[in-house]
């Protein structure tokens, strides 16, 4: 399969976004294109960072505007083709308590129609550090451990974009260095959106969005 | 095919789970049971109810006990997901067809275990003479899987919502009625030794309208 | 629709006099009974129609993601919940000087209790999810959902089973086996509750939409 076009950059990208809930608008006529490289996402409490991740990632759908995104293979936009082509981990993902680490990956794999390697995603829960509590049961698992683990759950696909909403929250130093490893690592394959309360979250970004919002209402 | 294998994935998972935490299991067993047990009682026991004229009556109850042990344990597949917060996670990795169909699956599982359970008691605590058990297995495949259908489709619309368990039962009722209506009709001939055709056809009609009906609207009622 | 109403209200008032005094009562019915045809048929189509439209623009809605759709579908369900209702009553009165009884679970009046159980339970729905944004989605699942199962309930239901049902307008032989007063009285009040029905419709479904973007909006919270 040769092509003589320039292989198209995997792009995520907003075009006039607004969410509104009940009617209270969160944010609007939102725009920015992403590709190679890290967004910082920032924004006081309540301003929509988790939401516009979320909007992003397919998860819910925006009161107007759309989500574009195209991936270096050019393979048509569809829903299935975003959902393991893009990466999330967010604060409200939970996982199965009662399934191991293991387990919750394969899984996933599983219901996704791929191959679930047991070594090869023990091998993913030891690059997060969970190598040792890979068999134990999530729920058994700490702030920190089921923060590493939602790690491995957005990069288990090994998506071009990786959107990850307050990565560090719970992590100790090892659990951080985790994480920019993983982000820089990311960010040379393509778009990295990550959102964060904490401006030492942000290593070096390549571009910034910064959500308006009004903060907390009063 | 992945879809199929996800949809498999799905169900072992779901299996995995309720095995190991016992919630549904266990409640829908307690449950049938303890109605089987009573409707004996008082059917066998206290009326002491001629033979002859019980049939109609064990096959009305056998389907109101399989109902609601089935709206007891069934709406746990979308609901213990919401409640976790596992959705989530379910909702970014795979379409809802698949999370669908694996939930159905299972919950065709759980009404089959169900049954397991139910049908001895009838036959021991109820004395009731099951004719042709061809045609009764045959009853139970066909009405469990229109049951199992449609109460995982509407579980995955009520998972979100308030008042969820009185709300399951009054939105299942008028749709599962015709089921349960041939269900029985069909559980009588059963009974009594023939073949239920007719009612048979019904059920089998209504179980690939239903699963039509799902397939189609799996995208609305699942995903935002 | 501002015509309509004004033209409704003599016309009905015509066609309800013309109900008790043209026609002559029809043979092989108790008394004056058969007039209820006038009454209760309308009910019944106009509950149907109802569902109908309810499923047609809860279709639209999931399309286009137009409130105005979300609006009318709920408007419609409750209105036929009405005529449902009606049905049920005007049938019950006329099954008690027929029949002696006010019930017989005869399959065509069970299937209308059930369409009225229906009804209530879409109500129920949309009031127990708090969500607004997604209440239309959800209620437009089990509107269409239902669609899909209701040829079971309405019509392989009661053609399974005898009935004490009269012959209904549309029979087998395809003839209107009515005389010209009646039939001319029966139609005219078909077209009559039909009227009524789109002005009773575009009234709620005006109010629904007032009340979601109007000054009371601000809560956030519609009527059910």
């Amino acid at each position: 399969m040769v092509s003589s076009e320039q292989p198209v950059p995997t792009t995520i990208a907003a075009e006039n976004l607004s969410k509104s809930f009940s009617g209270r608008p969160l944010f609007s006529d939102l725009s920015f294109s992403a590709s190679q490289g890290l967004v910082a996402v920032a924004g006081r409490n309540g301003s929509g960072k988790t939401t516009l991740l979320k909007i992003l990632a397919g998860l819910l759908r925006p009161s107007s505007g759309r989500v574009r995104f195209e991936t270096e293979a050019g393979a048509p936009d569809s829903p299935s083709g975003r959902r393991l082509a893009i990466g999330w981990a967010g604060p409200d993902l939970q996982l199965y308590g009662t399934l191991t680490g293991v387990e919750n990956l394969r899984f996933f794999r599983r219901a996704a129609g791929r191959a679930g390697d047991d070594r090869e995603l023990e091998g993913r829960l030891e690059a997060v550090g969970l190598g040792e509590a890979a068999r134990r049961r999530v729920e058994e698992y700490s702030t920190g451990m089921k923060q590493r683990l939602r790690i491995a759950f957005a990069t288990l696909f090994d998506p071009p974009a990786l959107l990850l909403d307050e990565p560090m929250a719970g992590l100790d130093v090892d659990g951080r260095e985790i994480v920019r490893r993983v982000v820089a690592a990311a960010r040379e394959r393509g778009p990295v959106l990550l959102a964060s309360n904490d401006e030492r979250d942000f290593e070096r970004p390549d571009r910034r969005v910064d959500l308006p919002g009004t903060g907390p209402r009063a | 095919m992945s879809a199929l294998s996800g949809a498999w994935a799905v169900c072992v998972k779901d299996a995995t789970e309720e095995l190991r935490r016992k919630v549904a299991i266990v409640s829908v067993f307690f449950f049938a049971a303890t109605a089987v047990t009573l409707v004996s009682f008082a059917m066998v026991g206290a009326l002491a109810l001629p033979p002859a004229d019980r049939p109609p009556l064990q096959a009305a109850l056998l389907w109101i006990i399989l109902f609601f042990a089935a709206a007891t344990g069934l709406p746990r597949a979308f609901v213990a997901e919401e409640e976790s917060g596992t959705g989530l996670a379910l909702r970014k990795t795979i379409p809802a067809v698949v999370v669908l169909a694996g939930k159905t699956l299972f919950n065709f599982l759980l009404f089959l275990a169900m049954a397991a359970v139910t049908i001895p008691g009838f036959l021991i605590l109820l004395d009731w003479k099951a004719g042709s058990a061809g045609a009764v297995a045959a009853t139970l495949l066909a009405g469990g899987f229109g049951l199992a259908v449609v109460s995982t489709f509407l579980s995955a619309l009520v998972a979100r919502a308030g008042q969820r368990h009185v709300l399951f039962v009054l939105i299942a009722f008028p749709l599962l009625l015709p089921l349960l209506q041939a269900a029985i009709a069909a559980t009588i001939e059963a009974a009594a030794g023939a073949f239920p055709s007719a009612p048979l056809k019904v059920l089998v009609a209504y179980d690939g309208a239903a699963a039509c009906g799902a397939y189609m609207l799996a995208g609305v009622a699942w995903e935002d | 629709m501002k015509a309509l109403k004004f033209l409704l209200l003599p016309y009905m008032a015509a066609v309800i006099a013309a109900a008790f005094l043209w026609p002559e009562p029809a043979q092989g019915f108790i008394g004056e009974s058969s007039r209820i045809v006038f009454f209760h048929v309308p009910c019944a189509w106009t509950s149907t129609l109802a569902f109908l439209v309810a499923a047609a623009y809860s279709a639209a809605y999931l399309r286009t993601r137009n409130p105005w759709h979300d609006d009318v579908a709920a408007a419609a369900v409750r209105i036929g919940l009405l005529f449902g209702v009606l049905t049920l009553i005007t049938g019950s009165l006329f099954a008690n000087i027929m029949w002696g009884s006010w019930w017989n679970w005869d399959p065509r009046e069970s299937s209308y209790l059930l369409l009225v159980f229906l009804y209530a339970a879409y109500l129920f729905l949309r009031s127990a999810v708090e969500d607004p944004d997604r209440r239309p989605r959800v209620a437009a699942a089990y509107a269409l959902f239902a669609v899909v199962l209701m040829p079971f309930l309405t019509f392989v239901a009661p053609r399974i089973t005898a009935s004490l049902h009269p012959q209904t307008v549309i029979n087998p032989q395809g003839k209107i086996l009515m005389d010209t007063p009646t039939r001319a009285v029966f139609f005219g009040a078909l077209a009559g509750f039909s009227g009524l029905f789109l002005w009773m419709l575009s009234i709620e479904a005006r109010t629904r939409r007032l009340a979601r973007t109007g000054p009371i909006s601000r809560t956030g919270r519609t009527s059910p």
